[in-house]
């Protein structure tokens, strides 16, 4: 037992699971990840695939090629803790803990990342100005604005779009700006700045000069008539259908086109319907309950470090 | 073309590298005493350089390759000529010239027509002070293991038990003290960076994975060298090995395999 003990937590093994993971990691940056194996029957020579894909190589970070000798390194990283701190905690002289940090910060770190790896759920949400989104926890997230702000060169410079958070109609989080960077945290759950674009939408303006917007999927009904927005097609021109009708309305992007707007339109029941492009943002929504592990593991990390060596170069350099 | 300050700046580093390359054949082992203010001129105009261009974009000038490869080029000079002024570990001129010759060569790459040099404020993604510090703080790092690379090369051509000796202490303090900023840099702020821009603070990213790859080897060097006691040619030979990785996290990365960081 003691002399498996003395392995468990020898650096010998740490030096050698260090150079295992890190020939492995290096060795699946230069093969694409996570392909069909046909395809590294037709990238490589019959061998090498093979080799690619039974080693698991081809899914390097999830393989038990990377999965074993990063827990044997967790294990051999938890004996060596222990066993450090609790000779450190044994000395009367001046104790040494830049190490016992550093190592506590790592395992903490991958910890975290456990249980990142297993909770971590994301997904993505599109909204027009004026839509409104479910959150977990009764919340709604209502989009106010999305600005696309540009350069003069026209290269991207920031994507703003502006929300309120309300619940059962009080107003939690009012005019809040999300950016690239500069993600709206909630409790747990986080909202990103993904992406941005602009999508079809039928304006339908009745008799009276009532405009009604209607978007993809989307139903509009008044008078017992209603008119479903059916699909875009590749060409941009969108179908729609009127219910007092059997006939398929096609919708085209006329006259000055999609992005400006309108073009004559068509009459679809008692409505005229144009075709206009409006912006949209994509948000994307993280939960990730290992973040906040990850964050502390990384400090401890950074701190341990900047203990260690602030000592190490004071003593023998 | 390469602008004038950086054009300037590698002329004086190429003049302290021909000044320190004819000491290494003097015997002795001092270096010479105005290649070490040339040094210091061609950082500081090189860190002028890069605070002009943050001023002048608005933002800290790291977003490009060109930007980059200035600000290390500029942290290398400042580490060899405090390396010089420093009394406390060995000085070794050959160290000096191969590491001024490799900032050299960072401007050299600098000026390479592929790269743009425009002066371009950061596209959203890369408009963070988590960005700057992540990059500020692993090319400072880098700095340092520049220094050690040139120390661990001239340790494994050396046959002499006290130079060797000398250029293992060159090699572990140097480590000791990039070790502590690249792991602040790479590691930690990257991940904070990661996790607002993108959601994800880690994606195995080459890049990402180059730089863990890059700071294990350091790892497994400190190991090696502080609790195995090895002052050797393996804890040498690793030192070079870490350099190599450093090196091809960021010219490799960037034009070899695809990735997030394919800017910079």
């Amino acid at each position: 037992m003691n002399s498996f003990w003395r392995f468990l937590k020898s650096v010998r093994l740490a030096i050698g699971l260090i150079i295992a993971l890190a020939s492995f990691s290096t060795l699946a940056t230069l093969i694409p990840q996570g392909l069909d194996a046909e395809r590294y029957f037709q990238l490589y020579p019959r061998i090498v695939a093979l080799l690619v894909t039974e080693t698991g190589l081809s899914h390097y970070f999830s393989s038990l090629l990377f999965l074993f000798p990063a827990f044997a390194f967790f294990f051999n990283l938890s004996a060596c803790t222990v066993s450090r701190l609790a000779r450190e905690l044994r000395k009367k002289g001046p104790r040494r803990h830049g190490p016992d940090i550093l190592h506590v910060g790592l395992l903490v770190l991958v910890v975290g990342s456990l249980v990142s790896y297993s909770e971590r759920k994301e997904g993505a949400v599109s909204l027009k100005v004026g839509d409104g989104v479910e959150l977990p926890g009764g919340e709604t997230l209502t989009l106010k604005s999305f600005t696309d702000v540009r350069y003069d060169d026209g290269r991207p410079k920031d994507w703003i779009s502006v929300v309120d958070i309300a619940k059962e109609g009080k107003i939690l989080v009012a005019d809040r700006g999300i950016r690239v960077n500069t993600p709206l945290r909630r409790p747990g759950l986080t909202l990103y700045q993904a992406t941005y674009g602009s999508e079809p939408t039928v304006r339908l303006i009745g008799p009276d000069g009532v405009t009604h917007r209607l978007a993809r999927g989307e139903t509009y009904e008044e008078g017992g008539v209603s008119v479903f927005f059916m699909t875009i097609e590749e060409s941009g021109s969108v179908l729609l259908r009127v219910s007092n009708s059997d006939e398929v309305i096609r919708l085209t992007a006329d006259g000055a086109g999609l992005a400006a707007g309108s073009g004559a339109g068509v009459d679809a029941g008692p409505w005229r319907a144009t075709l206009s492009a409006e912006a949209v943002t994509g948000l994307q929504a993280v939960v990730d309950p290992g973040y906040k592990f990850v964050l502390a593991g990384l400090i401890l990390v950074a701190l341990g470090t900047a203990v260690t060596f602030a000592r190490k170069i004071k003593e023998t350099v | 073309m390469i602008p004038a300050i950086p054009a300037i700046a590698f002329i004086l580093l190429l003049a302290a590298a021909a000044l320190q390359a004819i000491r290494l054949f003097r015997p002795g082992g001092k270096g010479d005493p105005v290649s070490v203010w040339l040094l210091a001129a061609a950082a500081l105009l090189l860190f002028g350089f890069s605070l002009q261009r943050s001023f002048e974009i608005g933002f800290a000038a790291l977003t490009s390759t060109f930007e980059s490869l200035v600000f290390y080029a500029a942290v290398v000079a400042l580490v060899v000529a405090l390396y010089r002024f420093q009394r406390r570990i060995p000085f070794s001129p050959f160290v000096a010239f191969a590491s001024t010759f490799f900032a050299a060569a960072l401007l050299a790459v600098a000026s390479s027509p592929l790269l743009p040099k425009d002066a371009l404020p950061p596209i959203p993604a890369l408009n963070s002070s988590w960005l700057a510090l992540h990059v500020a703080f692993s090319f400072i790092g880098e700095a340092f293991f520049v220094v050690s690379f040139a120390s661990s090369l001239a340790f494994l051509f050396s046959g002499d038990a006290d130079r060797r000796l000398a250029l293992d202490r060159v090699t572990y303090a140097a480590i000791a003290v990039g070790y502590p900023i690249f792991t602040a840099g790479a590691l930690v702020f990257g991940a904070i960076w990661a996790e607002r821009a993108w959601g994800h603070w880690w994606s195995w990213d080459p890049k990402e994975t180059w730089a863990l790859v890059t700071w294990l080897v350091y790892t497994a060097y400190l190991h090696v060298r502080l609790v195995m006691k090895r002052k050797d040619a393996l804890a040498s030979a690793i030192a070079v090995v870490g350099f190599v990785c450093t090196v091809f996290t960021f010219f490799g990365v960037n034009y070899l395999l695809p990735g997030l960081h394919s800017y910079g």
